[in-house]
């Protein structure tokens, strides 16, 4: 009888699409969230409602832990197979979310707020939990927030996209191409997430934020920037001093973690000493780079 | 109406789209098990309301008379029980 068991390396007639995997990685999550008390919403991918973006891929699970829980969750987590690879002050330039990964179920982003909400991320996650609904993946009931909420969320997580052709489409389905009653659900979200900065992005009108300290972070989120440019604007946009110092001294910082995943071994000293003193060199090349095709356009 | 038997409270399931492949997990650390072909069989019809006769429906569809399969279906259902991957009854309130 064909029972298989699919270990890290599936054997022949024993593999398990990534799908699969992605939805057991959901059901993993809730199953531990509900053992420790834990609120959690399950964001995008394999929870997104199918009528937002009907045919839209994903690599790995999201979720949204109520930010107080947190370390909670992380330590759980850690009990049960998953094993930390990117902490949240080195997971992006919003320093939102920290990656695990579980070798039956794949990558995990376990996000401790959603770029674009706040300023207060227990406040915006009251709001999404106020209005959660649930789904079923891997066989357990997951907790999601609602339609209008989930697009919301979509157009903020495009809004930091750049060019992707992905976040592209996602505006086109849930922004654009939408009646005008469905945008008005979605306007009364962005206010109940004070979500406004990260919004403007979609509307085009991100320059009326010019004075808010995280405007930066969008702008290089949203058109591009260097490595430099990027770092600026995580420090203009950290709360305080010791916020600001704190994030200056990681941008010079190696992410060992980070690095290990790339060279997908542990690494020397003698590694991460090469790449603390190469990147603010790369991070250099590539300011006089940008500087360079400004001025070759600006004679043009 | 209850069926045979019912997925365990640590087990994650999931069925293809073709209802071909049953792929279960425990959790929440796992592994995952694929279940396929006459196993596949037999999770769905053990798992489908009315209990009553479940083997014979497996044995309508593998198309070979209840009496030749019965030892098997019954070893598979032991190995899902100690697996923990079922439990017996009627699903929780």
């Amino acid at each position: 009888m064909a029972t298989h068991e699919a270990t890290e390396v599936p054997t022949a007639g024993a593999s398990v699409p990534l799908e699969v995997r992605i939805g057991f990685a959901h059901a993993s999550l809730q199953w531990i969230a509900d053992r420790c008390g834990a609120d959690l919403l399950h964001v995008k991918g394999a929870a997104l409602d199918p009528t937002l973006v009907p045919v839209r891929g994903y690599s790995d699970a999201d979720v949204l832990a109520r930010p107080g829980q947190v370390r909670l969750l992380l330590d759980e987590l850690r009990g049960h197979g998953w094993e930390l690879i990117n902490s949240f002050a080195y997971g992006s330039s919003f320093e939102h979310s920290a990656t695990l990964r579980h070798k039956d179920f794949g990558l995990l982003d376990l996000h401790r707020i959603f770029p674009g909400t706040g300023p207060d991320p227990e406040a915006a996650f009251d709001e999404l939990w106020r209005d959660h609904t649930t789904v079923t993946l891997g066989g357990v009931e997951c907790a999601v927030p609602s339609r209008d909420a989930q697009a919301a969320l979509l157009l903020l997580h495009a809004a930091r996209g750049g060019k992707d052709p992905k976040a592209a489409l996602d505006v086109e389905a849930v922004w654009t191409s939408v009646d005008e009653a469905q945008r008005d659900r979605i306007r009364a979200w962005v206010d109940r997430l004070d979500a406004g900065l990260g919004f403007s992005v979609i509307t085009g009108t991100l320059e009326d934020h010019r004075d808010d300290p995280a405007y930066d972070l969008w702008r290089v989120a949203a058109l591009g920037g260097t490595r430099v440019e990027e770092w600026r604007a995580r420090v203009r946009a950290a709360h305080g001093l010791r916020g600001k110092v704190g994030v200056a001294a990681r941008s010079v910082l190696v992410n060992v973690e980070h690095l290990t995943i790339v060279r997908g071994r542990p690494v020397s000293r003698g590694e991460v000493l090469a790449e603390f003193f190469g990147r603010p060199a790369r991070g250099l090349r590539e300011q006089l780079r940008r500087r360079g095709r400004k001025r070759e356009g600006d004679g043009a | 109406m209850t069926s045979a038997f019912r997925p365990g409270s640590h087990t994650g399931v999931t069925v293809s789209d073709d209802g071909q492949t049953v792929y279960l997990a425990h959790l929440p650390a796992g592994p995952i098990l694929v279940l396929e072909g006459a196993a596949a069989v037999i999770w769905d019809e053990g798992t489908t309301a009315p209990a009553e006769g479940w083997v014979e429906r497996v044995a309508a569809s593998v198309g070979e008379p209840s009496a030749a399969i019965w030892a098997d279906v019954e070893a598979f259902v032991s190995d899902l029980r100690e697996r923990r991957l079922i439990e017996d009854g009627p699903p929780d309130a």
